[in-house]
């Protein structure tokens, strides 16, 4: 005799899945990030019936709200002026398969989501390498305060350097970020070497692998285990998110890497992360079909073997013996710095100054302008330190607009949380601001204030 | 003069509509093997005092081929696919599939060419093994059917006689397994169907009926009786379709509503959203098998008038399984039936042996055979009530692909709570309290099932992708695919095209009447792009007839 037990199922061996193509949303009508980019995507993984899957549970995307946003963002002037609803639904959908994550429904989850954002910066002027905010910030910073994780890896997988990311987390010893991209000098946006290793507070918690054009699965997954692995076996995070980028692609026609389908499905199944996103991928029907599908078996657990490219030739992407070799030496040059990161001191890294300091010229692609920032963080002995960002921009929405903006890190000390506000109280005084953010992470809030009509206002989480 | 049947497993329902009113209704107990004379019955029931030229219109539904596959009594098919690159197929390690080359991708493009001796082989082995139906199926063959016309043929000249379905024809929709077990399913039950049709016309012919003759599908509409021999599968779950469209019809128009159908071990429940039925978003599991057949979403809990009620410790159990008839009725065990005649909320079934029932149950626990019952029937409400609820927040997480589909409010909770079936009067008043709607109890309940297939209209769609690039378009229900010649060919033209083949289906089917109103259920444009140029456009288009029902009957039945 059966006993009924009211359905409940137990789904901790499931895969969580937000698939969000956006169908009615562009940048432009020939843009890369246009409508048609998942619709093939669509194709392939409805017609694969993985849907069907046991191990597999779709949900709808929810829409992150403005205070959410705030968590990770300085919008200037404001969220509602830059973030559209598809960016908040791309990021909604990541926080939807977080708190599903969290909550033991589901052991991981894929966010197939369009607009991408791992090009989102702190400060947010415009769209730049078509992300306007963050997607993996907005929910790592959602993570933290709705159950309070500590610490977090983000493994970014796109062909381009997730500079985004990088920015957000540049001066925070607990979110660990590890980017691989084809080198910068050779791909936009033109950033990630490896001596970019985060600030004073936040040493070696960044860190940048630049690989030579024409890398293939094999020395990428020299890459993954060789470095990749051991730095996130010694830092033991908590939650690991993968910015599942996938124009590294051997079609993409942006990137000018080797790697197949099946290279990205190993390389998901060694990260094993808690959540994956896509970030970028625009050879839309040689390579995003074949690899979405593939990431996604992989993270269900289910056999990816057969997930071939029709356009797969093993004869055509063998990788220089050249390539090969300095991959080994970036990754021997990489292991040393991680082996010796502790050695180093804040004051060693930034001399006896107060602040550590950077100043900053950011492209914004999509629309043509550029941003000044000069960047401050507190070196600080006892805590992550707060950061200052003065920034100016002439930016379309606008026009020109200097801001400060202050963030106070969830752990920041006591005398930093004071300092902190006195910059802010000062800032409102000086005339040439024309907005000044506060984003207090031990609070969890978020103020803006407006100096035309000397207004502030409050969100709370 | 509309005449609505019911052929169930044990018994059938049958009404006569006249000008949206009931003329007659009629329950017949099944002669078993004998589906003419259950029919012939049901006929002369509801007809009585009416002539047969004053028919226009029978709908039947039909359990049989739920039944047939349900209980496997469906005939051997041999299936050959054309996966190509993907997902491996493990489930299908069970099944007699064989996997040849052959594979075509998302835009009907070719990747792998066919190999004729791959299928001769394939064929030998299928005549050892002594089949003579083979499915034949392939990914993405409903963008291109080339290759599983290619392989019929072949099949076809060597095996004449063979009766071979295609995968295109079958499951027009994306999802290779489901297309895979739909083919399968259409190839094995078309030979039996036949039988039902022959019965239906010989009945009808019998009583010189020349109406226009309908079958239940399971998503609340109909198809001519010609029509539904090529797709039997179509008319699994049409019993409960035709009972969610019976309480429609027995309610107001407009009206959110929940359907409760208590029967004797499930409770069906089932949602009309603003005056129209809620269609699964998936396909419906019919025994082990996936199929790509839209149904109403029904939800079944395991929680009947005869369930069989226990008690371990304190606490009142409920059984999902039937043990026979209520206690009240000579049955073995307690059960809701014998705590609701306790309650005086029936009157089936002995009194005496009902508080006996509940006597037995509840002495161990101290309680009184009234606490008994009242506990036994808030155990049931609160059950279904949960059910219900998880019903909306599933609606309400429905995937969502589109920006406007996220921001739409989905909150939404039922006006009404309409009982159908055996145990409704008793525990739907309660239910309704518990969710907060009005419940209501319709005149006709216990033939809602047939008045549903009464009031069921024809539903034709058509959903078309159309591929400028490439010049082609795809006709997905009919697994048709064919060259664009008109140029230009912007979105004007794919909708008239796709209207032009829903009018056209109609006109096939003789049921041009019905296409005076066209919806159109999607409508999207992509640019194909490439090297930042705009190469083609793709049009996707789906278009329908209004679904919906022929009238509502009465005032709605509305208690309060």
């Amino acid at each position: 005799m059966a006993y009924w037990s009211g359905g409940e199922i137990n789904m901790k061996n499931k895969t969580g899945l937000v698939f969000f193509p956006a169908f009615d949303w562009s940048i432009g009508p020939v843009h890369p990030e246009r409508e048609e980019r998942l619709l093939y995507t669509r194709d392939q993984i409805f017609e694969e019936g993985v849907l069907d899957l046991p191990e597999i549970v779709e949900y709808r995307p929810q829409v992150a709200t403005p205070h959410e946003v705030a968590r990770a963002h300085f919008c200037v002037p404001g969220v509602d002026d830059q973030v559209l609803v598809a960016h908040r639904i791309a990021a909604g959908a990541a926080i939807r398969l977080s708190d599903r994550i969290m909550n033991g429904e589901i052991k991981n989850g894929f966010a197939i989501v369009r607009p991408p954002g791992h090009h989102a910066m702190r400060v947010v002027h415009g769209n730049r390498g078509f992300c306007t905010i963050n997607n993996e910030a907005v929910v790592i910073e959602h993570l933290r305060r709705t159950y309070g994780i500590k610490k977090i890896a983000i493994i970014d997988t796109d062909v381009h350097h997730g500079d985004g990311t990088q920015d957000i987390y540049y001066h925070d010893p607990d979110v660990l970020f590890i980017s691989f991209h084809q080198d910068g000098r050779t791909i936009f946006p033109g950033t990630g070497f490896t001596d970019e290793l985060g600030g004073p507070t936040a040493y070696a918690s960044t860190i940048n692998i630049p690989l030579p054009p024409g890398v293939s699965d094999k020395s990428l997954l020299y890459v993954i285990d060789n470095l990749v692995l051991p730095i996130l076996k010694d830092f033991q995070p908590e939650f690991v998110v993968n910015s599942a980028g996938q124009d590294n692609h051997f079609t993409d026609p942006l990137g000018s890497m080797l790697i197949t389908a099946q290279g990205y499905a190993q390389v998901t199944e060694k990260l094993k992360p808690d959540l994956a996103v896509l970030e970028g991928g625009y050879a839309i029907e040689s390579a995003l079909p074949y690899v979405n599908l593939a990431i996604l078996l992989a993270m269900a657990g289910r056999d990816y073997s057969n997930v071939i490219e029709p356009g797969y030739n093993p004869e055509k992407i063998v990788e220089n013996t050249q390539v090969t070799d300095y991959v080994r030496k970036v990754v021997d040059h990489l292991q040393k710095v991680w082996e010796h990161r502790r050695s180093l001191t804040v004051s060693e890294l930034c001399g006896n100054s107060k602040y550590y300091q950077k100043h900053k010229n950011i492209f914004y692609d999509t629309e043509y302008f550029e941003e000044k920032q000069l960047e401050k963080v507190r070196a600080c002995q006892d805590c992550p330190g707060y950061v200052l960002i003065d920034s100016h921009a002439t930016q379309p929405k606008i026009g020109r607009c200097r801001v400060m903006a202050i963030s106070i890190h969830g752990r920041c000390c006591k005398k930093c949380i004071e300092e902190a506000w006195d910059a802010y109280n000062d800032a409102k005084k000086d005339y040439r601001y024309s907005y000044v953010y506060l984003q207090d992470k031990t609070e969890d809030t978020f103020i803006t204030f407006r100096r035309e009509d000397q207004k502030e206002w409050h969100t709370e989480g | 003069m509309y005449i609505g049947i019911d052929v169930g497993g044990t018994c059938t329902d049958a009404v006569m509509l006249s000008n949206g009113k009931v003329h007659s209704t009629a329950k017949i107990s099944n002669t078993p093997n004998d589906l003419l004379s259950s029919l012939l019955q049901a006929l002369d029931a509801v007809m009585q005092g009416v002539s047969a030229d004053e028919v226009e219109r029978v709908v039947l539904s039909t359990t049989m081929i739920t039944n047939l596959i349900v209980e496997r009594k469906y005939d051997p098919v041999g299936v050959i696919i054309m996966p190509g690159p993907g997902r491996k197929l493990q489930q299908y390690c069970n099944a007699d599939v064989h996997i040849i080359s052959g594979a075509i991708d998302y835009r009907g493009r070719e990747i792998i060419p066919v190999n004729e001796n791959e299928v001769l082989e394939v064929i030998k082995k299928l005549e050892r093994r002594g089949y003579t139906k083979v499915a034949v199926v392939g990914k993405f063959s409903t963008r291109n059917n080339r290759h599983e016309i290619k392989v019929s043929d072949i099949i076809k000249k060597y095996k004449p006689d063979w009766h071979v379905e295609m995968g295109h024809k079958a499951g027009g929709q994306l999802n290779f397994p489901r297309r895979i077990d739909t083919t399968v399913l259409t190839c094995a039950t078309k030979e039996k169907y036949h039988y039902f049709v022959q019965s239906v016309k010989e009945a009808l012919k019998r009583r010189n009926i020349k109406a226009q003759v309908f079958i239940m599908k399971a998503d609340g509409g109909t198809m001519t009786l010609e029509s539904s021999e090529q797709a039997p599968v179509e008319t699994i779950f049409s019993g409960p379709a035709a009972s969610t469209l019976g309480a429609q019809a027995l309610t107001a128009s407009g009206d959110t509503s929940l359907v409760v159908d208590i029967g004797g071990t499930t409770t069906d429940l089932a949602l009309i959203l603003s005056g129209k039925p809620l269609l699964s978003t998936k396909g419906v599991m019919v025994g082990d098998k996936l199929t790509q057949v839209r149904t109403l979403a029904v939800k079944s809990v395991p929680v009947g008038g005869d369930s069989v009620v226990e008690i371990v410790g304190k606490e009142l159990i409920i059984y999902s399984e039937r043990m026979g008839q209520p206690y009240c009725l000579g049955g073995p065990f307690p059960t809701p039936t014998d705590a609701l005649n306790v309650m005086g909320l029936t009157k089936l079934g002995d009194r005496e042996k009902a508080w006996k029932a509940m006597k037995m149950l509840g002495e161990s626990a101290g309680m009184s055979p009234l606490e008994t019952a009242r506990n036994i029937i808030n155990l049931v409400v609160d059950t279904v009530a949960k059910e219900i609820e998880n019903m909306f927040l599933e609606w309400e997480q429905e995937p969502a692909y589109r920006i406007w589909e996220v921001m739409q409010k989905r909150k939404m909770r039922p006006q009404n709570v309409v009982g159908v079936g055996g145990g409704a009067a008793g525990f739907v008043p309660q239910i309704a309290v518990r969710i907060g709607g009005t419940p209501v109890l319709p005149p006709y309940a216990s033939v809602a099932n047939a008045i549903g297939a009464a009031v069921a209209k024809p539903t034709l769609q058509v959903t078309m992708r159309a591929d400028t690039e490439q010049s082609i378009f795809s006709i997905e229900e009919e697994g048709y695919q064919g060259k664009i010649n008109q140029a230009p060919f912007g979105f004007d033209e794919a909708l008239n095209l796709a209207k032009k083949w829903l009018i056209d289906k109609a006109k096939r089917m003789n049921i041009a009447d019905q296409v005076q109103d066209i919806e159109i259920t999607r409508q999207e444009v992509f640019n194909i792009v490439r090297d930042f140029k705009t190469t083609g456009k793709i049009y996707d288009v789906c278009v329908q007839t209004p679904r919906g029902i022929q009238w509502h009957i009465g005032a709605g039945g509305k208690l309060i």
